[in-house]
């Protein structure tokens, strides 16, 4: 694993990916279930 | 007012909730992302947590309901709790697969794989499975009573899961790190680690509370139309 000359390991790549993934599935479910509710209605 | 209008009238309210939850995670992720604190040894990845843990929290609270709910719906025979249950299992997997993504994401850097077939994570893994098996049977049986009791029966064998997987960190040997807020002795976070995590598990929890709402107020409207549907054909 990349290290930076503090110690502290560089892997914000990785926090980045895992915070899109997370909120692009709650937002397409989000937005799946509105849609369920307009067509629904 | 008719089951129909009731059931539309609470979609219409879940609206702006939904809104105001979506808001408060984007206030999680600001936190979490700009004014926490890194963790030493992991660096940024250790931030996933804040998102990971949450989920799972949210996961186990949804199968809990589920168990709960399923095993109430087989000594009543409420339809209600039928749909409820339903509504948790779908709300919950979609916890379960960001549990699922962000893990595997977090044990790259820090474990140096992105999956093991630790017990935690397998136990997981086959909650996953066992709610899509719940939610393809729900799709299999068209007789309404038939599927509730089968369904129940899944709902409640999946629930079982869960207090496995809580303890699977102590029940067998295992590289998932243990439980760092309901452990004996108290929370072993520092403090604005801690700030940002409970902050994180009050909004997923809440917006899992609204989505619950929703799609249970959905099947309460798709069941009151077919209801008043079958009705009319009998008239």
């Amino acid at each position: 694993m990349p290290q930076r000359s503090g110690g502290m390991p560089e892997n914000g790549g990785y926090m980045v990916a895992a915070y899109v993934a997370a909120g692009a599935i709650y937002l397409i479910y989000t937005a799946l279930l509105l849609r369920r509710g307009r067509a629904e209605k | 007012m008719t089951p129909v209008e009731s059931a539309e009238r609470a979609l219409r309210r879940a609206v702006p909730w939904i809104a105001t939850s979506l808001a408060l995670i984007a206030a999680v992720y600001v936190r979490a992302l700009a004014f926490t604190p890194a963790e030493a040894a992991q660096g940024p990845a250790q931030k996933i947590f804040y998102v990971h843990v949450p989920s799972a929290w949210v996961a186990f609270l949804a199968f809990g309901i589920v168990g709960g709910v399923s095993l109430a719906y087989l000594l009543r025979k409420d339809p209600r709790l039928d749909l409820l249950a339903e509504s948790a299992a779908e709300v919950g997997m979609v916890f379960t697969s960001v549990v699922l993504v962000t893990g595997p994401i977090w044990g790259k850097p820090i474990w140096g794989t992105w999956w093991t077939w630790d017990a935690r994570l397998t136990l997981t893994l086959f909650l996953w499975f066992v709610v899509l098996a719940y939610l393809v049977l729900r799709g299999a049986v068209n007789e309404p009573e038939r599927r509730a009791r089968y369904a129940a029966v899944l709902g409640i064998l999946g629930a079982l899961l869960v207090p496995f997987i809580y303890a699977s960190v102590y029940l067998f040997r295992t590289i998932h790190p243990m439980p760092v807020i309901l452990r004996a002795g108290g929370p072993t976070l520092p403090g604005a680690m801690l700030a940002t995590l409970l902050f994180s598990i009050a909004v997923f929890t809440l917006f899992f509370g609204v989505l619950l709402y929703y799609r249970y107020s959905l099947a309460r409207l798709a069941d009151a139309r077919a209801h008043a549907a079958a009705e009319r054909r009998d008239a």
